[in-house]
């Protein structure tokens, strides 16, 4: 199973109506006076948490429930926060030095909730982060813990149970038979808190190990959470004997679900909890190391302490660092998971340039970002001056300036040069999490990725350079084709012309002079020599019709439509003139699907539609209503046009039907 | 006057006129040289090329244009190794007649030439023949001219062509009154409107003839 990150990614909601609004409000109003008020009473050590459970829980769930108006996680939330916002101001009152009026019976509402009140933080941990359970099968689970917290609290609100542990001042109100019996039940119910725990425990794991992608993210948010306010429990408890440091930390619990839930700065938790670990286990093993030395070695060996103390500082200065890589690699793995190894990684690389080229340097860099858990890599193609961005991931529109190497140098980014046969062809940059190293595997395995890499970044820039040049080339046959009919022009057919102007003023001569039969035989000279440039100048506008660059892609092919003899239906649609190599080879296929039509469709009419894709590209089509089944090879000057058309980067479609027509179309991308 | 970048062809037709009886009273390169020329002294008619330096597009248009501005009785006969129908019709659409657009080749048929010359000094509109033979010969969809006898199609190829009602009545050897028949007959059956001028008639037709 690999692990693939997903980008963070923020949700827009709806907004909310005035009524959700309202009670919004009302309940952060009502919340905040019980609080204030119950801190204006006095400050309760033992009650103090109370009131910062209830104002963080309250905070966090009324924000989720204003960005995500029917976000049950959220009004999970508030209810812990609002119950907690009672029990605080409850315990407050009955705690209260001074007598108050009604003390005794809102110090007992500060209590018997409890059970109930903790049955909810179990259900709201059970079904994080979206206020779902894991699955319909939980449900007796819940059920049954609701039962259990439900008879807890009966007990706690008709006999005071609970009221020596909380040391409410205030008198119990109620003065009911069986006390004893009820505080031996309480004393065994009480364990049911640790079934609770358990229970929640279980379900978090679970939906732990079945989590993908940014769930994976938002529960460790909370574990991280948990288990920062354990450790501060443990530590309260170790030196001062109290369990109040752990209690008054837990509104980071609240916090951590609720940017976990509202996604904000989801993957910030990666680093933090492979820095942790690693911290932890390192604290643990140096500790551990340090302590045995000393405190083992001395108790069998007889030597100073100062030696065992030089001897333990040696060991744990030489084993630090292998321990350190192995830590941080037992960190990697929890954390981010299994990472391709580089076999994998370099046998998917090789499966990928198997699919084909489309968006095949996208794939590579996602590749290489998996194998070697970086947050972002990105290919660039180009020399050192000018990087410009050929695949990245996670992906995005490559931006249209460059940069060059030393650019991105400055930027903090693992950079590896792509170089063939000695010469740069680009780079590849990676991005690790803030505070990650590459370790030594990874680079092995980056180095191999990126040989592999660089040979398809170069096949492409090759390939790039091979279509310029094929296109240079066509640009220098049209050149070529325009300067022969150039020369033609002024050349060849204005001296026949001027031979034609000479025999007709010989022929003229003849005839005055007396001499029919030299008028005739000039005359007759003089028609063939009209023949000659007629054929001449068909030839020479076959080569390149001065029209197409004095006017135009419209107009050259309304000049084809006049002189075919097929009736043509023009549609020609360009806000703008293509560059001259399209216009050519546009007017060349419609010129050769034209005569093809006249030859061999038997068409009765022939429609020529020119337009420019969304793609920016030339949508020449030559459709005809005649005969059909031609085929590109028997279209012969289209035969003849492949090359060009191939040079251009066009695609050549033929679709003919016997008795539906021919279609010539042609797709010349114009970038 | 006389207007091509060919020296050896322009030379050649300059002394051919002046053999034929015109008097050619001056020779020039290109289009502004030419208009220079026609500043300083007008003649009747104007025989320039299409293509001349410095773009060797349409410089000969370009030329007509602005000669029709300083001088709009000087008739202008431009020649082409290539007659296009966008181009007649822009001459139609910008000149009230006094023009003439020929291919080069007609200018061997030195009588013809010389008459087509003369007419375009007088007035009148020169299309050349080729041209109009292309638009007649294409075959169309729905062809309107299968309404036309044979007789009508010459009219209206000769119409196009820019001929006059007296001059269609010399070449057809009929009388002006059966000619004005004809062309009464023709615009009727294609649905077109005569226009007062030849210039409008021989535009109008040349668009019908194009459609397709």
């Amino acid at each position: 199973m690999s692990f693939m990150p997903e980008p963070p990614r923020r949700e827009r909601a709806a907004p909310p109506s005035l009524g959700h609004e309202a009670a919004v409000a009302g309940i952060a109003v009502a919340v905040a006076a019980l609080v204030a008020w119950g801190w204006a009473l006095g400050f309760h050590l033992g009650n103090a948490h109370n009131g910062l459970i209830a104002a963080s829980w309250t905070a966090v769930g009324l924000y989720v429930v204003r960005m995500r108006p029917r976000h049950r996680e959220g009004w999970l939330f508030v209810t812990i926060g609002a119950a907690h916002a009672v029990m605080f101001f409850g315990r407050q009152y009955g705690l209260h030095d001074g007598p108050l009026p009604a003390a005794s019976w809102l110090g007992w509402i500060g209590v018997w909730p409890l059970p109930v009140v903790i049955a909810v933080v179990g259900w709201s941990l059970m079904a994080f982060p979206d206020g779902i359970l894991p699955s319909t099968a939980w449900r007796p689970v819940v059920w049954s813990m609701f039962a259990i917290a439900t008879a807890m609290a009966a007990v706690s609100a008709l006999w005071p149970v609970d009221y020596l542990r909380v040391g409410i001042g205030a008198p119990y109100p109620l003065h009911l038979a069986g006390r004893g019996t009820a505080e031996s039940l309480w004393g065994a119910a009480q364990a049911c808190y640790f079934l609770f725990q358990l229970v929640w425990t279980v379900a978090l794991v679970i939906r732990i190990r079945r989590a993908r992608g940014d769930e994976v993210r938002q529960l460790r948010w909370l574990v991280a959470a948990v288990l920062l306010d354990i450790g501060v429990l443990v530590t309260g408890l170790v030196l001062f004997g109290s369990p109040e440091p752990g209690l008054l930390a837990l509104p980071v619990i609240p916090l951590a679900c609720g940017a976990a839930i509202l996604k904000r700065r989801l993957y910030d938790i990666d680093p933090v909890i492979n820095r942790a670990l690693v911290v932890g286990v390192m604290f643990a093993l140096v500790t551990a190391g340090y302590a045995a030395i000393v405190l083992g070695v001395g108790s069998m060996v007889p030597a100073p302490t100062t030696a065992l103390s030089l001897l333990a500082t040696a060991v744990v200065a030489v084993a630090f660092e292998p321990l350190r890589r192995e830590a941080q690699r037992l960190a990697d793995r929890l954390v981010y998971g299994h990472r391709p190894t580089p076999y994998e990684a370099l046998a998917q690389m090789a499966a990928e340039a198997e699919l084909g080229p489309d968006d095949i340097l996208d794939r590579a860099a996602a590749t290489m970002a998996r194998t070697v858990g970086a947050t972002e890599v990105v290919l660039w193609s180009g020399p050192e001056r000018q990087l410009e961005v050929v695949g990245a991931w996670p992906r995005r529109p490559a931006p249209a300036e460059t940069v060059s190497l030393s650019d991105l140098a400055d930027r903090g980014l693992h950079l590896r040069l792509v170089s063939h046969q000695g010469t740069m062809h680009g780079v590849i940059s990676l991005r690790k999490p803030a505070g990650e190293v590459l370790t030594a595997t990874e680079g092995k395995v980056l180095t191999d990725l990126v040989s592999q890499t660089g040979l398809v970044v170069v096949q492409l820039q090759q390939a790039s350079d091979l279509r310029a040049a094929a296109r240079r080339i066509v640009t220098a046959e049209d050149a070529a084709r325009r300067r022969i009919e150039r020369d033609l022009h002024d050349g060849a057919q204005h001296r026949l012309v001027t031979l034609g102007l000479e025999l007709g003023a010989v022929s003229e001569h003849a005839r005055a002079i007396g001499d029919p039969d030299l008028a005739e035989r000039v005359a007759d000279a003089r028609a063939q020599l009209l023949q000659a440039t007629a054929e001449l100048r068909e030839l020479a506008r076959g080569l390149h019709p001065s029209v197409l660059v004095d006017a135009g892609l419209a107009v050259a092919l309304a000049t084809l439509a006049d002189r075919s003899s097929v009736p043509v239906r023009l549609d020609v649609d360009l806000a703008e003139r293509p560059a001259a190599e399209i216009e050519a080879t546009a007017y060349f296929v419609v010129s050769e699907a034209l005569t093809n039509a006249a030859r061999h469709a038997q068409a009765k009419v022939v429609t020529v539609s020119i337009s420019l894709t969304t793609t920016g590209s030339l949508d020449v089509r030559v459709s005809d209503d005649g005969i059909g089944c031609a085929r590109v090879e028997r279209v012969g000057g289209l035969q003849g046009l492949s090359d060009r058309l191939a040079a251009l980067g066009a695609r050549l479609e033929v679709t003919s039907k016997p008795g539906s027509g021919t279609t010539i179309r042609a797709v010349l991308p114009c970038g | 006057m006389v207007a091509d970048d060919a020296v050896l062809f322009r030379e050649g037709m300059a002394r051919i006129l002046a053999e034929i009886g015109f008097e050619v009273t001056g020779q020039a390169r290109d289009g502004s040289a030419l208009v220079d020329l026609v500043a300083a002294d007008p003649p009747d008619v104007v025989i320039t090329d299409l293509r001349m330096p410095p773009g060797f597009a349409n410089e000969g248009i370009e030329a007509a244009s602005r000669i029709r501005a300083l001088a709009p009785r000087v008739g202008v006969v431009l020649l082409s190794q290539y007659v296009e129908v966008h181009h007649a019709l822009r001459l139609m659409e910008d000149f009230s007649g006094g023009v003439g657009y020929l291919l080069k080749d007609r200018v061997s048929d030195l009588g013809a030439f010389a008459a087509d010359v003369r007419r375009v000094a007088t007035g009148d509109v020169v299309i050349d023949p080729e041209l109009v033979a292309r638009l007649v010969r294409r075959r169309r969809e729905r062809d309107p001219l299968d309404a036309l006898s044979e007789r009508e199609r010459d009219v209206l190829a000769l119409m196009a062509r820019g001929l006059s009602n007296a001059a269609l009545a010399d070449e057809l050897f009929v009388s002006a009154k059966t000619i004005e028949g004809y062309v009464r007959s023709i615009f009727t059956k294609l649905d077109l409107a005569p226009g007062e001028r030849e210039h409008r008639r021989v535009l109008a037709v040349l668009q019908f003839l194009r459609r397709e």
